[in-house]
C-alpha cells in the first residue's frame, strides 16, 4: 500500500532532508573525495559481498546489556551496542510507541518475524548479522541475503515505477545512480516485518529511500530513510558503513533457517512420544 | 475484421492455448433465432466430451468442435482467453434438468479432480437454491472458466438462457428485441427477457463499472442466424448498428454461408449468420521453432560473458514425463495437439481442486506453447532412467512405510516441499503448477538464478575459486560454475543430501548445463551420477522460455503463510483425539 505524505508532513521532511545532506557531506569530507572503481557502465562498482557490523540487529538504539533466554547464559544474551539511528530518537507516534515498548516487546521471543524464520524485510535484512551480495546486472541488481534466502531484485530500468502489484515482505525496489550513490526506493511492504529484535517495526505504509555510497575500496556508508505517516511522526535515517567480507572464499551461504522455526510455530501440534525425527 | 482475429488469434500467437465458446442458434431478422455460443478453451476435443457427459449435449456429427444442446450449437475454438465469463457482458449461460438436486448431487460427486467441474455454492453454503415462484437454481463453471446457470424449469429441459450483465438491462433487452427480433417477455412473471423459441435472453443490472466485453472471455461471443444476410445488413445498417465485420464468407469457412460480426450493448459480440453456417476450421497450431540453434549468436553482457540475464519460465515444460512411455519410440516427439492435451492432464492432475480458468489467466500458462519433448531424460537414450542397485533394491524393500498426511506426527513427515525449505537441488529447477518463473541476473564472474517456488536463490560463481570445506553442507550445496563456450556448466558440490530425487542418495553428483538456444530459449540439461542408486549416470532436459515483457517473479512467502502446515498437523491431532476417544468408548 502506498500512502503519500501529507503535505503537513512533507514539509518538515525537506528541512529534515537538507539536514541529512549536511551531516552526509562532512562525512564524505572526513572520509575524503573517494574515487570508486567503476563498473562496466561507469557507475561506481558494487558487486561483492558485504555484512554489517555492530548489534543494530538487536536493537537500532543505543542499548545497554540485558538477559535473554536464560537457558542460552550469555550466549543468548543481549550485547550492549551504540545506536546507528540518526539523532537518537526513533520518532513514533503516541500509539505506536506503545505498540512497541508493550505488546512487541513482550512477544520477542516468539513474535518476532526473525525467531519465525520469515523473510526480514528492508532494512533489516541489510545489518542482520549475516553476508549479502550484490550483484550489478545490466538492467537489474540483485542483492541475495542468507537469512531465510531473502532477496531482492532492484530494478533499475523503470523511470516511473508502477506501484507494487501486492504487498511483500521485501517490498519492490527501484534504484538510480545519483553520482557515485546507489539510490533505492523500496516500497510495498506487507508491514509485518520488525527492524530489529527489540520490537521496532513499521506499517505497510513504510517507503525506504536507501543510500549506498562506497568511502572506500572495502566500505559502503548505508543511509536509510525511514517514513511512515501511519506509524511515525517525521522521516528518520539510519546510517551505518557496510564492510566487504575479504577473505578470499567469502559467499553468501544459504541459511534456510524453517526448520528451526517450526517448534515455535507448531509445537502445539506436534505429536512426540512417537515422534523420532 | 476484428472478430475474424477472435479465432485467428490463436495462431498468431503461436499455440496460445485456451479456447472460447461460440453459442448459435438460427433466427431471421425479426425473426432471428440463436444459431450458435462459441467457447474459448484448451482442447476442442475435451470440451466436446465434458459437455456430452455433464450437459447432455450432443457432437455435432462430423466436427470436433462442437455440440448441439437442444436447437442451440456450442463451438469452441482453441484461442488465448483473457479469462471466464463472470463479470464479462455475457455472465453465464444457462441450462435447464428435470432434477436439479439429483444433478448437483451427481456433480459433486464427481469432484474437482479430472473433469474440472467446480462447484459454486450460495453464501450458506448450499449448491441449490429455491427461488419461490421461479424454479430452483444452481451454478458451476466448466473446466475453462464457462460460468453455467443449472435450471430446473420444466418448460424447457436442455438449453435455457443466456444472461447478459448490462449497466441498462432494460435498454440492452430492447435492443436485442429490435435488432434480432424475438419476444419482449417475462420469465414466470419476475425476469425481464427476450424470448427467442424456447430460449431466453436474461439481462442483470450490474452495478460494478462495466462488464468486460466477451471477445477475449471463455465465452467469446455469441451467434445468431438470418434468412438472408444481407438483407439483414442493410436493416440493421438502418438502425446504426455497430459493424466490426461486415458479411463475408471467412477464410476456412467450412460451408459458403457468410457472416457477419457486430457489436452489442456492453460489448457483446454477436455473430450472425446465414443459414448452413458450420463454423470454421481451425488451423492446426504449432509449437514454436523459430528458434534455429546453429543460426542463433548467443547475446553477451557489457563485460563480455553469455548473457542470460532476464525472466524465464518451465510453464511450457510443465507436463513433460521425466521417462518416455514403455513401448514409445526413439523419436520420441508429439504433435502440438498431443502435448497440448498432455499438458492439459498434467497440469489439471497437479492443480488438485484449483480450476483451469485460474491457472490460464491468473499464471499466464497459455502464453508459451507446450513442449513437444517426449520425456525429460535423453540419457539413457531409451529416455527410462537407468537400472537401480541390488543395494538400492535391498533399501527400498525394507524401507518404513510413508507416513500419510494425516497421520503426520511432526513437519518432519510431511516433507521439505510441504514445510516450504526446499524442493531440493534436481527438483528445484523442476517445472512446477504455479510460480514457474526463473530470474537471472548476472554480474562479471557471478550468476544469480533465482526461482519463484519457494524463492530459492543460487550465486553461481564462473571464476575458479575455493570450495566450500568438507565440513559445510547445504540443502542446494555449493554451486561451482565454469564456461565451456557459451555453455555455463555447473557443478554442485557439498549437499547435505537432506533431500532425494526419486531415491537418490546423499553422495549424489549433480551437473547442471545451461545453454541460451535461441532468443526465448534456455536449453537446461542436468546428470546425476549416484552409483549408489543407479548403476550408470543419466541426464534429463528441458527448456526455460523466455518471458520478459509481461513477467516478473511474485515474492513466493511460502513458510510465512504456510497455513497449510497448521492445517494439516491440527487435523492429523484431531484425528488422534477421534480415534482415542472410539477406543476409550470401545473399552
Amino acid at each position: 500500500m502506498i500512502i503519500r505524505l501529507k503535505p503537513t508532513v512533507f514539509l518538515p521532511f525537506k528541512a529534515f532532508l537538507a539536514a541529512s545532506l549536511l551531516s552526509i557531506s562532512s562525512i564524505a569530507q572526513e572520509i575524503g573525495n573517494y574515487e570508486p572503481e567503476q563498473a562496466w557502465d561507469g557507475n561506481p562498482d558494487i558487486n561483492g559481498v558485504w555484512q554489517a557490523m555492530g548489534t543494530a540487529h538487536w536493537d537500532l538504539q543505543d542499548h545497554e546489556a540485558s538477559a535473554g533466554l536464560p537457558e542460552m547464559g550469555a550466549i543468548g544474551a543481549v550485547p550492549p551496542g551504540q545506536g546507528v539511528v540518526v539523532g537518537g530518537e526513533i520518532p513514533y507516534q503516541d500509539w505506536a510507541i506503545e505498540q512497541k515498548q508493550g505488546p512487541k516487546w513482550d512477544s520477542r521471543p516468539t513474535g518476532d518475524p526473525e525467531t519465525k524464520c520469515y523473510l526480514p524485510g528492508v532494512p533489516r535484512a541489510t545489518y542482520l548479522p549475516y553476508p549479502f551480495q550484490i550483484l550489478q546486472g545490466t538492467d537489474k541488481m540483485m542483492i541475495v541475503y542468507g537469512f531465510a534466502e531473502a532477496n531482492r531484485t532492484i530494478h533499475m530500468n523503470v523511470e516511473n515505477p508502477e506501484p507494487a502489484p501486492l504487498d511483500t515482505w521485501m517490498g519492490r525496489s527501484h534504484g538510480h545512480w545519483e553520482g557515485n550513490t546507489l539510490v533505492v526506493d523500496a516500497r510495498g511492504f506487507t508491514g509485518e516485518a520488525w527492524f530489529d529484535r527489540a520490537g521496532n517495526f513499521a506499517s505497510s505504509s513504510l517507503i525506504v529511500t536507501e543510500r549506498y555510497t562506497p568511502i572506500s575500496a572495502d566500505a559502503l556508508l548505508y543511509e536509510a530513510t525511514i517514513e511512515d505517516p501511519t506509524v511515525f511522526t517525521r522521516p528518520w535515517q539510519i546510517r551505518m558503513p557496510l564492510y566487504r567480507r575479504l577473505e578470499p572464499n567469502a559467499r553468501v551461504i544459504e541459511y534456510k533457517c524453517v526448520e528451526f522455526s517450526e517448534e515455535i510455530l507448531y509445537g502445539h501440534l506436534m505429536k512426540r512420544e512417537e515422534s523420532e525425527d | 475484421m476484428k472478430c475474424r482475429s477472435i479465432k485467428v488469434s490463436s495462431t498468431k500467437l503461436i499455440a496460445k492455448l485456451i479456447a472460447a465458446i461460440v453459442i448459435a442458434f438460427p433466427f431471421a431478422l425479426n425473426a432471428a433465432t440463436p444459431n450458435h455460443i462459441q467457447i474459448a478453451l484448451s482442447s476442442t476435443n475435451e470440451a466436446v466430451g465434458w459437455y456430452e457427459e455433464y450437459l447432455d449435449c450432443e457432437r455435432v456429427v462430423g466436427r470436433n468442435d462442437a455440440v448441439v444442446c437442444g436447437e442451440t450449437n456450442i463451438e469452441f475454438f482453441v484461442g488465448r482467453t483473457v479469462g471466464g465469463s463472470q463479470g464479462s457482458a455475457i455472465d453465464h449461460i444457462g441450462f435447464s434438468v428435470p432434477d436439479l438436486d439429483a444433478k448437483m448431487a451427481e456433480l459433486e460427486s464427481v469432484g474437482v479432480r479430472g473433469s474440472g467441474v467446480r462447484l459454486i455454492r450460495f453464501d450458506d453454503g448450499a449448491l441449490v437454491r429455491d427461488i419461490p415462484g421461479l424454479f430452483k437454481i444452481a451454478f458451476i463453471t466448466d473446466p475453462w472458466g464457462t460460468k453455467i446457470e443449472l435450471v430446473q424449469d420444466e418448460a424447457v429441459i436442455g438449453f435455457h438462457h443466456i444472461h447478459l450483465n448490462s449497466v441498462d438491462p432494460v435498454a440492452a433487452l430492447d435492443w436485442y428485441n429490435q435488432v434480432l427480433g424475438g419476444e419482449r417477455a417475462s420469465l414466470k412473471g419476475m425476469l425481464d427477457g427476450v424470448r427467442f423459441g424456447d430460449i431466453w435472453l436474461l439481462a442483470t443490472q450490474f452495478n460494478d463499472g462495466r462488464p468486460g466485453i466477451t471477445q477475449g472471455r471463455t465465452i467469446d461471443h455469441i451467434g445468431f442466424q438470418v434468412a438472408d444476410l444481407d438483407a439483414a445488413a442493410a436493416e440493421m445498417n438502418q438502425l446504426n448498428v455497430d459493424f466490426r465485420q461486415d458479411p463475408m464468407v471467412p477464410e476456412r469457412g467450412r460451408s459458403d454461408a457468410k457472416q457477419a460480426f457486430i457489436l452489442g450493448p456492453d460489448g457483446v459480440m454477436i455473430a450472425v449468420v446465414e443459414p448452413g453456417w458450420e463454423g470454421i476450421e481451425e488451423e492446426a497450431f504449432s509449437a514454436d521453432n523459430s528458434d534455429s540453434e546453429e543460426l542463433y549468436i548467443v547475446p553477451r553482457t557489457p563485460w563480455g560473458e553469455p548473457d542470460f540475464q532476464g525472466i524465464w519460465t518451465a510453464d511450457a515444460a510443465h507436463g513433460i514425463p521425466l521417462q518416455r512411455g514403455v513401448g514409445a519410440g526413439e523419436a520420441g516427439e508429439l504433435t502440438p495437439e498431443e502435448a497440448a492435451a498432455r499438458r492439459e492432464r498434467g497440469t489439471l492432475n497437479s492443480i488438485w481442486g484449483y480450476d483451469r480458468e485460474w491457472r490460464d489467466t491468473t499464471l499466464g500458462y497459455v502464453r508459451s506453447a507446450p513442449s513437444t519433448q517426449a520425456a525429460m531424460i535423453i540419457d539413457p537414450p531409451n529416455g527410462q532412467l537407468p537400472e537401480t542397485t541390488e543395494a538400492y533394491k535391498q533399501l527400498v524393500a525394507n524401507a518404513p512405510p510413508r507416513i500419510p498426511p494425516q497421520r503426520a506426527r511432526t513437519p518432519v513427515d510431511l516433507g521439505t516441499y510441504v514445510r516450504c525449505i526446499t524442493r531440493g537441488p534436481v527438483g528445484m529447477m523442476m517445472p512446477s503448477i504455479y510460480n514457474n518463473g526463473l530470474q537471472i541476473i548476472q554480474s562479471p564472474g557471478n550468476i544469480a538464478i533465482q526461482k519463484e517456488m519457494i524463492h530459492e536463490t543460487r550465486i553461481i560463481s564462473t571464476e575458479s575459486r575455493e570450495g566450500y570445506g568438507d565440513g559445510l553442507k547445504t540443502w542446494l550445496g555449493d554451486s561451482h560454475g565454469r564456461w565451456e563456450g557459451d555453455t555455463l556448466v555447473v557443478e554442485v558440490r557439498n549437499l547435505n543430501g537432506r533431500t532425494s530425487y526419486l531415491g537418490s542418495s546423499a553422495d549424489m553428483k549433480l551437473t547442471q548445463r545451461f545453454t541460451r538456444t535461441g532468443p526465448d530459449t534456455l536449453r537446461y540439461e542436468f546428470t546425476v551420477e549416484d552409483p549408489a542408486v543407479w548403476t550408470e549416470p543419466w541426464s534429463g532436459m528441458f527448456n526455460f522460455i523466455r518471458d520478459d515483457s509481461q513477467y516478473e517473479l511474485v515474492e513466493y512467502a511460502c513458510h510465512e503463510g504456510n497455513y497449510g502446515m497448521t492445517n494439516t498437523l491440527s487435523a492429523a491431532r484431531t484425528i488422534d483425539a477421534r480415534e482415542a476417544e472410539e477406543a476409550d468408548y470401545q473399552e
